[in-house]
């Protein structure tokens, strides 16, 4: 074990050489086992979540010859819109069952054992028939007529065409049997049923608990954009000059110091006790509205702003103390100094910790939960401002309420939500590196 | 000290610009400066000698308040500038910068175009009525701090670009666009190498015309060519002030003629 130095060939490695490189040998292999076990638990999450995600954006439509009779939908006969709206959604499923079994008939169908018209129906959605009485009520002049209608096949259909339900399944199914599946193949060859992009996943509302192939996530994407924009409207003005006046204007003294031990503090707070404060402040104090973008907005901002505040002030932290002086030095005023040297260089940070902020935000959940955004919203929010006091739902808060509900098409939809919501923080986040870059200066 | 240019010493007017009388300043509990007494002449080059940690940059920043940026500095005693006390509350510190500017001992442009770091000062303080009178103003201020035939065809330039002694002048020029009355400077050259720090120093010569130049340098060489008096700290005292030739040849108190000979420092 000797480790002389002095005469010892460059050649022979010492103990000490040799234990001093087995110990960062070690070393990089356990950085580089962790880095692996990260990766592999990201790929692991991405793929299950778009192997299950991915079919929410195919939907399966039928497109059949609807007859509209008129002595059902118009007894008066005189399309008067009024009088037409006293039938039902009732009153139109028949006419949709009629139009299955025609289609059926066409295709040279034998009607199995023990196989009901009602259960050659039951392959459209439910959704169908109120899609169907809009149309008529939407356009009076076609009732008498046979029209040609596309729409949405039952959420089983829909697993069938997705691989998601096979004839086994469907056995044991009470919702679908192997004989209506039979059916599906037969309309699938007469060109009847097919797959297409499901645009209305992103464009329409929440539906029902039987209806999966109905849900969307319109309200959600739309309550989830007026969070956000209060958030921004409200954290970054406020937390931009709070920082700044901490930062830049306020002396350091106890007081300060305990501010700046709050905004750490509230930092790492979890997210529920804000949800409880806006309940406790917002709704029952200041009566403001359940399940409205606005009271969530708010949560938010409050929950925002601390992350704001510091990333703002380490990048005003940042900025070398010598631009300061120069503007101080050629008489610039403190306010000017700031406003005219260290704010644009310490924008860049200031913008990607906003952005970071309401990324975060976008996905908060629990908060979201204690003041009512869960309620099913089936309505679309009116424009704003109005619109940021109606009932909304907001992204993170649909998946939880879909991965709740029972029938299996909801799982898919969930995984699909998660997917655009994904989709939404990349794309933040792309733009917090892009503007990091773009603005980026050296001095 | 053979470069000492004894023939151009001779102060032609010795009026007093900035007198300071019984200067105390604390940080916290360290007592940085102790009772300092300075008469600073106008269109004079007043250089401050002394050890790391004299105190001279400190007395230099209080000159124009810089020390107001540091809470925890206080500043007692009487600075005097053309009569008038500079610490009276009813000074407002932006107004006194702009009559005495200042250079720092980091070249510290800010990160624009040359033009608009020397145009920063002029505008802030309304100097100019129009856009010709600016470019008019900005080319005087470069051409006083011989820049101007390097950067006169990239005005547009990030002045971050230059270098180093260039990046200097062009803060010279800065602090001379607002028309001070003193210039301070807070060794201006310590980052400079030695031909940039010769342009740094014919250019004092040169302003010297115009202003009252107050220079802080490590270099007793340097303040041997470039100043007419000279103030030597050390430990927050100012030891010594006198004719630069005097202090340099002759100095009274025994730690001067220790620092200058290079025994203690």
């Amino acid at each position: 074990m000797s480790t002389e130095i002095q005469g010892s060939s460059l050649f022979a490695i010492t103990d000490n050489v040799r234990r001093r490189n087995l110990a960062e040998k070690r070393f990089r292999a356990y950085g580089l086992s962790a880095i692996a076990v990260g990766i592999i638990a990201l790929i692991v999450l991405l793929s299950s979540v778009l192997s299950n995600g991915s079919g929410a954006f195919m939907q399966t439509y039928v497109t059949l010859q609807v007859e509209l009779p008129a002595d059902k939908l118009d007894k008066q006969g005189n399309r008067n819109v009024e009088e037409m709206k006293s039938v039902s959604t009732f009153g139109y499923t028949p006419l949709i069952r009629a139009a299955v079994v025609a289609r059926a008939d066409q295709l040279g169908w034998g009607m199995p054992d023990g196989m009901t018209p009602k259960d050659m129906g039951a392959i459209i959605s439910k959704e169908a028939a109120a899609q169907l009485r809009r149309f008529v009520l939407a356009n009076p002049d076609v009732v008498g007529m046979t029209v040609t209608l596309e729409m949405l096949a039952n959420g089983r259909v829909d697993g069938y065409m997705k691989g998601r339900v096979d004839r086994e399944i469907a056995a044991l199914d009470g919702n679908v049997s192997p004989q209506q599946l039979d059916l599906v193949d037969l309309l699938v060859e007469g060109g009847n049923l097919e797959k297409r992009f499901n645009f209305a996943f992103l464009t329409s509302p929440d539906a029902s608990g039987q209806r999966p192939e109905a849900a969307g996530l319109g309200v959600a994407i739309l309550g989830s954009l007026y969070m956000m924009m209060i958030v921004l409207v409200l954290a970054l003005p406020i937390g931009v000059a709070a920082s700044i006046y901490l930062e830049e204007f306020a002396p350091t003294n106890k007081w300060t110091d305990l501010i700046e031990v709050n905004i750490s503090n509230l930092a790492a707070v979890p997210s529920i006790v804000f949800g409880i404060l806006g309940l406790a402040i917002f709704i029952n104090f200041g009566g403001m509205p359940q399940s409205a973008p606005i009271v969530g907005g708010l949560v938010l901002t409050l929950m925002t702003l601390p992350t704001i505040i510091i990333a703002t002030r380490a990048s005003l932290k940042s900025v070398p103390p010598s631009i300061r002086d120069a503007a101080l030095g050629v008489g610039a005023s403190k306010m000017q100094s700031v406003f005219h040297h260290v704010l644009p260089l310490a924008a860049p940070g200031i913008l990607t910790g906003t952005i970071i902020g309401l990324a975060q935000a976008l996905g908060e959940t629990a908060p979201l939960l204690l003041i009512g955004m869960v309620a099913f919203v089936k309505e679309f929010p009116a424009a704003p401002p109005e619109g940021f006091f109606d009932p909304a739902s907001a992204l993170p808060v649909q998946v939880y309420n879909w991965t709740q509900r029972a029938d299996a098409g909801f799982v898919e939809r969930a995984s699909g939500a998660i997917i655009v919501l994904l989709v939404f923080l990349i794309i933040m986040n792309a733009v917090a590196v892009m503007l990091r870059r773009r603005f980026e200066r050296r001095w | 000290m053979n470069d000492m240019r004894i023939a151009e010493r001779a102060t032609h007017v010795s009026t007093r610009k900035i007198s300071a009388t019984g200067v105390q300043v604390h940080y916290g509990d360290t007592h940085a400066i102790k009772d300092v007494n300075v008469e600073i002449e106008d269109k004079t080059v007043t250089a401050f000698i002394g050890p790391s940690g004299c105190g001279k940059s400190t007395f230099l920043r209080c000159l124009n308040r810089m020390n107001d940026t540091i809470d925890i500095c206080r500043v007692s005693g009487q600075i005097l500038l053309d009569g008038e006390d500079i610490y009276d509350p009813k000074v407002d510190p932006v107004q006194l910068r702009a009559k005495v500017g200042m250079v720092f001992q980091k070249p510290n442009p800010f990160p624009k175009s040359i033009y608009d770091n020397v145009a920063y000062g002029p505008r802030i303080h309304g100097l100019a009525k129009n856009k010709a009178d600016l470019d008019d103003i900005v080319e005087k201020s470069l051409r006083r701090a011989a820049i101007w035939d390097e950067v006169k065809d990239r005005l547009d330039a990030p002045g971050t670009g230059l270098s180093g002694g260039q990046q200097q002048r062009l803060c010279i020029a800065r602090a001379v666009a607002t028309q001070p009355e003193v210039l301070l400077m807070d060794e201006p050259c310590s980052a400079l190498d030695p031909i940039a720090t010769a342009q740094v120093e014919e250019l004092i010569d040169d302003l010297r015309q115009k202003f009252s130049v107050v220079i802080v340098t490590h270099s007793m060489q340097q303040a041997a060519r470039v100043s007419q008096k000279t103030a030597f700290f050390h430990l927050g005292n100012l030891v010594e002030f006198g004719e630069t030739g005097q202090i340099f040849t002759n100095p009274i108190d025994p730690r001067t003629e220790s620092y200058i000979t290079g025994r203690i420092g």
